[in-house]
């Protein structure tokens, strides 16, 4: 191919690109700019595409929600799940790429199946044991099942990131005198904090954007945003500004995140898909 | 690693005359206890310390995953044998395989599996062509690529529930921005391509497009910067086109990873919940009543614990049969571009 013929070839590459991210990117920009239009102009017939930038929408937010309940529901729940799915995913990870049985990679595969379950499959009768032992409407119960989801994927993540580290690091520290429990703790662990934060990540994504678990087993007093939003949807006094503002809450942590772990975020995408 | 560093400059690099002794750190130890160690006895051998180390490790997870997911799936399992409502939880009744035959008999269950089967194969489908194209837009690596990247995976992280809010404002005939010209062009029925029975559900793949397409694309990307560059390479000597390398070079040996995306897509497109029901909830006319839907309206609208345990049972061994398929197909892929 002559310089020219690649040069154009680059050229139409990129604003092919560019055109695709910009159709992607286009419900997102008009999300966020819904919050900081004036009532009249979000739904102005025909569409108008200027607008003076306003605030009120965030003072509906306040004045019909109280955010700090929904945002402390949300956090607590979905920090809450990463690291319980942490906590006992990482360890189980480490076991199962260091075992010697052929049981291990049939264990790996349960934990993968685990996660390919429907939800709805374990939410009914886990309904019921909450109902059962009164947890139904804590955070608690949300946990407790998402963590079950998460941990299977967490174990499944570390697992591959374990496995492909050499064990000879361990054994060396070993016969150095090192205990077992430091070996993992002191060797293992600090050479896969990628795949830590990458599972981390992922685990607050899936829990903070998580819907039908928590619109079942919580209540009003402990309902995370993502519900909060759907039902807030039809009342009547709430506009689409309000609504907009409100998912500001919802989505924003979430993209940035993503946006600045961007590294781990793909890598965690890619390495969880195997 | 900075641990294994200082222990091992810590030791004098010149070993004194005589046995190792233990006294002075010395001798193969593995653990805590040194071999030469004698004044107490060592209370079980390595491997069967190591073994019972990593059960300790494993344990919890794997029990904790017992009790809270299989233990409420094998109670799913029961439950599905039972004529068991929670409206009348006294008249609970073993009916076997009923549940089960009404899934089949039933027209509204019958057409939950259609649709469900529709929707998760056009949004496949759908979701595969885009991200191929997007792959093999992102394949170059340069700074730009890597930034259109970052931006395209946007949408995979935005609240699901949002998604579905969006697009049914977005898509409303009378005040939203894209259905106003939609139905302004006369390209839609007055109540909005969400609105109408025909249109309902090709829009929800649109929308389950918009949010997974970029995820689909990023992992074929990882399959293509995976591929050996040197035959390609050779391939262009060789004067093959474009087109050509594509068919004959590319896509074969990137059949594993387009063997890998199909599968988790098709299971999560399976299952798809949240923007269906934060769009439709189901509707018009059931015209988008999926499964996942269904077994929740069923169960947690209805309370029809029995039929909707069996409607999610169904739903396993469905995705169960999709992923023993699609795992064979990447075993006899994998081989054959080891071959290639």
């Amino acid at each position: 191919m002559s310089r020219a013929a690649s040069q154009r070839a680059l050229l139409v590459e990129r604003s092919a690109l560019i055109v695709v991210v910009a159709i992607f990117l286009a419900p997102v920009a008009w999300l966020i700019s819904t919050a900081y239009k004036p009532a009249r102009d979000i739904f102005s017939i025909p569409p108008s595409f200027l607008f003076t930038p306003t605030l009120a929408n965030f003072r509906g937010v306040f004045h019909y929600f109280d955010l700090f309940s929904l945002l402390e529901s949300s956090l607590v729940i979905s920090l809450g799940t990463t690291a319980l799915s942490l906590l006992i995913g990482v360890p189980a990870g480490y076991a199962l790429a260091r075992a010697r049985t052929k049981w291990a990679i049939g264990i790996a595969y349960f934990f993968l199946a685990v996660r390919t379950v429907p939800a709805v499959a374990t939410l009914l009768p886990f309904y019921m044991m909450m109902r059962d032992i009164g947890l139904l409407g804590t955070w608690w119960a949300v946990i407790l099942l998402s963590t079950s989801l998460n941990a299977s994927f967490v174990v499944w993540m570390m697992f591959s990131y374990f496995r492909s580290l050499p064990k000879e690091l361990e054994e060396a520290a070993l016969t150095d005198g090192c205990t077992l429990f430091g070996g993992f703790c002191r060797v293992a662990l600090p050479l896969v904090k990628p795949g830590m934060v990458a599972s981390a990540l992922l685990c607050i994504m899936f829990s903070w954007n998580d819907f039908l678990y928590s619109s079942f087993l919580t209540r009003s007093g402990s309902k995370p945003i993502s519900v909060a939003l759907l039902t807030a949807y039809g009342t009547k006094d709430i506009t689409w500004g309000t609504l907009g503002a409100l998912a500001h809450f919802s989505t924003i942590p979430i993209v940035l995140l993503a946006l600045v772990l961007n590294r781990y975020f793909v890598q965690g995408l890619t390495r969880g898909a195997h | 690693m900075a641990f294994l560093v200082s222990r091992v400059t810590a030791r004098p690099l010149i070993r004194p005359f005589g046995p190792p002794s233990p006294a002075r750190g010395e001798g193969v130890r593995f653990g805590r206890r040194s071999y030469l160690d004698t004044s107490t006895k060592p209370s079980l051998p390595y491997r069967r310390r190591r073994q019972l180390f990593l059960i300790l490790l494993g344990a919890p997870a794997l029990i904790y995953v017992l009790a809270v997911a299989v233990w409420p799936l094998a109670q799913g399992v029961d439950n599905s044998f039972y004529d068991y409502s929670l409206l009348r939880p006294t008249k609970t009744a073993f009916i076997g395989l009923d549940n089960y035959r009404a899934l089949w008999i039933n027209e509204e269950a019958r057409r939950s599996i259609v649709v469900s089967a529709i929707f998760t194969f056009s949004a496949v489908a759908v979701e595969f062509g885009l991200g191929l194209g997007l792959a093999l837009l992102l394949w170059r690596d340069s700074l730009f690529q890597r930034v259109c990247l970052a931006l395209l995976l946007i949408p995979v992280t935005v609240t699901p529930v949002v998604v579905g809010l969006v697009f049914r404002a977005l898509l409303a005939s009378d005040y939203g921005m894209l259905g106003y010209y939609i139905s302004a062009w006369g390209l839609s029925h007055p109540r909005g391509w969400l609105g109408d029975p025909t249109t309902a559900l090709p829009t929800l793949v649109a929308v389950d497009a918009w949010q997974w397409a970029p995820f689909m694309a990023l992992i074929l990307l990882a399959g293509l910067k995976s591929l050996p560059t040197d035959i390609l390479e050779a391939a262009e000597a060789d004067g093959a086109t474009s087109f050509q390398r594509f068919r004959l070079i590319i896509l074969p040996m990137l059949l594993p990873a387009i063997f890998l995306a199909l599968v988790l897509r098709t299971m999560d497109a399976f299952r798809v919940f949240d923007i269906v029901f934060a769009t439709t909830n189901g509707g018009p006319a059931d015209a988008t009543n999926v499964l996942m839907i269904y077994a929740v309206k069923q169960g947690l609208e209805f309370f029809n614990i029995g039929f909707a345990a069996a409607i999610a049972n169904v739903m396993i061994i469905c995705i169960a049969i999709f992923s023993f398929l699609f795992i064979a197909l990447i075993r006899r892929a994998d081989k054959r571009a080891n071959e290639l």
